[in-house]
């Protein structure tokens, strides 16, 4: 029997909600094994037990149309999953819902090298993206270190930054054109993958990092762009956190980056332990920073040297290592990629902030001040992608004190930071999106005027609160 | 003691190697080119003897176009102490490097050469083996440890089942395997002072040697792509799959 609780508020049986979902997609696209429901009950937070009351996986479109419509007609509650590697828990079904898992809309089709665009289905991998492009002598620039798992459909409901946003953008400025299937079951063909398009309110932006609770991505054109030359990779030691920054603004005077990322050394430390790959330098500094070009001509390659040398005058930068093979480019972007995956061990609660750039460095004293006040015991690990403004603070565990303790503790510390955050007109999830973990704090970014139209926005297309409830804000 | 380095420019090990569409050549257009892996782990072995006090000058030397400079920068960097390219725009076999490569040993006259086992463009694995036959010195090939004793280096050389260290009389050739060191990355600072460091070129002809290819390319040819994989719904169908169809039962 249904254990329904909390957002799922269907009356039906299980065998029933099963052999309803079957009639749609077929009963081998409908699971509710315990593998299954563990696996897609949640995503990479591990604060939230999964407990959804099946998974159903659709191959069409209409059939999504029509699992929203049946679940409008029951009240049944709708989670969609993708790659599942979110960090804000936006596709967790903690309350029995009914998952909506796009893994077999997977289809990459209507490849056009004039307009440089590419329809996906929402379950198409990231890599799968990446790889398609590429074959096709072109590019998909949205990369982050998930890309191997995370699905587009995903990567455009959570609007996925990464780590190349400096200078390509996030995933909203990829997206040509989309198909969604709003909260009502209604199919919308969201402006038909055209460059130029004023006729009005454009809908697409409203599903884009709207986290599924307006309606489901189930298919998207998305733009390619020309390949980059040669990206180059350094690696810098910055001894002061006040210096990053300098760094980046001296680069930037003169070069166009293709990423600028930064690390602590304890970050690095975690990601040396593993000994898969090489430190970059025998000189410990307490920050390194990440800087990625494309060296066409050996002019660029003489740029990067006159800024390194500057940034050596000035005392800002003690070492530094530049790839000279694509090879040691991968290797040494391993020492920022890897971090996430490294530390997940140690259970950490993360902060995904942003302000503009130009305020990052008061604002970084702030938040330094505050985490060294408060977690004096914790470990505290520092990395993200300075070059946007966008910071990932994370909190490790310790070993000796309780997953409760240690999040109730952390989260006490959270409202300083927020409020931080808002002081300097930031953002509270840069690029994680809100889901359950960062719902709390949506009022340090966003005004109570927003939220109540947002609100307004979510009862227009999902009146009755089926789509991913409980996520992003409170209906 | 001074050691010689060959290093080679080739196609960077990370880039997925694509076939012209004529089939005459592997495609090289707009490709990252790579100082060759194994060279790599052959000058970091250079530059720690050096470090140890064992070895005083680092001579690096390529053959190729002019832009295999590149290559010699980077060895500069790591470490060597000057550069020799041997430039030429045609297309090598191991013999021929190894007659270009005596030239130079004669000229310098170091008591250990040390170059990669092979270059993953082409994998011949010979050229340090031809050089010893020209030269009449000693080989250790496939090295995973060098020691130096007095006038002897002892190379610990990996073998099928095992390892086998040779003694070699200097002056030596050791040929480098991929778990003799792992290679640094070249640092900044090391680049700026390494555009200082002198890099001579010098010709095929100056050293005597006719660059000539016996060879002639027919075809290139990129592996057959494999057919995906296919799910069975039962042991019994698995086995007989493997007897019918894979045939390896």
């Amino acid at each position: 029997m249904i254990q329904t609780s909390g957002n799922s508020m269907t009356t039906l049986t299980q065998d029933a909600l099963v052999e309803q979902l079957s009639a749609i997609v077929g009963a081998d696209k409908v699971r509710t094994d315990a593998d299954s429901l563990e696996t897609f009950g949640k995503d990479w937070t591990k604060i939230y037990p999964p407990k959804p009351s099946a998974i159903v996986f659709p191959k069409t479109t209409q059939q999504v149309a029509d699992i929203v419509k049946f679940a409008n007609a029951q009240n049944v509650a709708l989670v969609p999953s993708g790659g599942r590697t979110g960090l804000s828990a936006g596709a967790v079904a903690a309350n029995g819902e009914v998952v909506v898992a796009f893994d077999y809309m997977n289809q990459i089709s209507d490849f056009n090298a004039t307009d440089r665009t590419v329809k996906c289905g929402a379950g198409v991998i990231t890599e799968q993206l990446q790889t398609f492009a590429e074959e096709h002598d072109l590019f998909y620039p949205v990369d982050f270190a998930s890309a191997g798992s995370s699905q587009i459909g995903g990567n455009i409901s959570t609007n996925a930054g990464g780590i190349k946003v400096i200078r390509w953008g996030m995933t909203r400025d990829w997206v040509a054109g989309m198909t969604v299937v709003t909260g009502e079951g209604e199919i919308l063909e969201l402006n038909k993958d055209l460059m130029k398009n004023n006729t009005g309110y454009d809908m697409r932006q409203l599903f884009i990092g709207g986290e599924g609770t307006l309606g489901f991505v189930t298919e998207a054109t998305m733009r390619l762009t020309r390949t980059p030359k040669n990206l180059t990779v350094l690696v810098l030691g910055i001894p002061e956190l006040d210096d990053v920054m300098k760094v980046l603004s001296q680069f930037q005077s003169t070069m166009d980056l293709t990423a600028f990322e930064f690390f602590s050394d304890k970050a690095m430390q975690k990601v040396l332990a593993r000994g898969d790959v090489p430190a970059p330098f025998e000189t410990s500094t307490d920050f390194y920073a990440l800087i990625e070009f494309e060296a066409v001509t050996d002019a660029d390659m003489d740029q990067a040297m006159v800024q390194f040398e500057k940034c050596m005058e000035e005392g800002w930068v003690v070492d530094g290592v530049i790839s000279q093979s694509e090879t040691q480019a991968a290797n040494l972007w391993r020492l920022r990629e890897d971090i996430s995956e490294t530390i997940s061990e140690w259970t950490p609660y993360k902060n995904d902030i942003s302000v503009v750039v130009s305020k990052v460095p008061p604002f970084l004293r702030d938040i330094d001040e505050i985490v060294t006040r408060e977690y004096p015991d914790f470990e505290i690990i520092w990395f993200g992608h300075i070059g946007d403004g966008n910071l990932h603070l994370n909190i490790l565990k310790p070993d000796d004190l309780a997953k409760e303790e240690f999040f109730e503790r952390c989260g006490k510390v959270s409202t300083w930071v927020f409020e931080i955050v808002e002081k300097y007109q930031g953002s509270v999830s840069a690029e994680h999106g809100v889901g359950m973990t960062k719902k709390p704090y949506l009022e340090y970014t966003r005004s109570a005027a927003e939220i109540a139209y947002m609100r307004a926005v979510k009862k227009v297309f999902d009146p009755n609160n089926i789509m991913n409830p409980g996520k992003l804000i409170d209906a | 003691m001074k050691v010689l380095v060959a290093v080679k420019r080739v196609i960077d090990y990370n880039v997925k190697v694509r076939v012209k569409a004529d089939n005459s050549d592997v495609d090289l257009t707009n490709v990252k080119m790579a100082m060759n892996p194994f060279c790599e782990i052959a000058v970091e072995e250079a530059v720690r003897l050096k470090e140890k006090g064992i070895a005083s000058e680092i001579v690096v030397v390529s053959i190729g176009p002019k832009v295999a400079q590149e290559q010699i920068r980077t060895a500069l960097a790591l470490g060597a102490d000057r550069g020799i390219l041997i430039e030429t725009e045609e297309k090598l076999e191991p013999l021929t490097v190894a007659k270009l490569l005596k030239g130079v040993v004669e000229k310098e006259q170091p008591q250990i050469v040390l170059m990669g086992k092979q270059t993953i463009d082409s994998d011949n694995n010979q050229t340090g083996q031809m050089l010893g036959a020209l030269t009449g010195m000693p080989q250790g090939t496939f090295a995973s440890e060098v020691a130096v004793d007095g006038d002897k280096v002892n190379v610990t050389r990996e073998i099928d089942g095992g390892l086998r260290t040779v003694a070699l009389n200097l002056p030596a050739i050791v040929t480098t395997d991929l778990r003799l060191n792992e290679p640094r990355y070249a640092s900044l600072p090391n680049i700026m002072k390494a555009k200082r460091k002198p890099l001579d070129t010098t010709t095929p002809a100056d050293l005597g040697v006719e660059v000539k290819s016996t060879l002639s390319l027919v075809k290139v040819t990129p592996p057959a792509e494999r057919s995906a994989g296919i799910k069975v719904d039962s042991v019994a169908t698995l086995v007989d799959k493997l007897k019918n169809d894979a045939k390896v039962l």
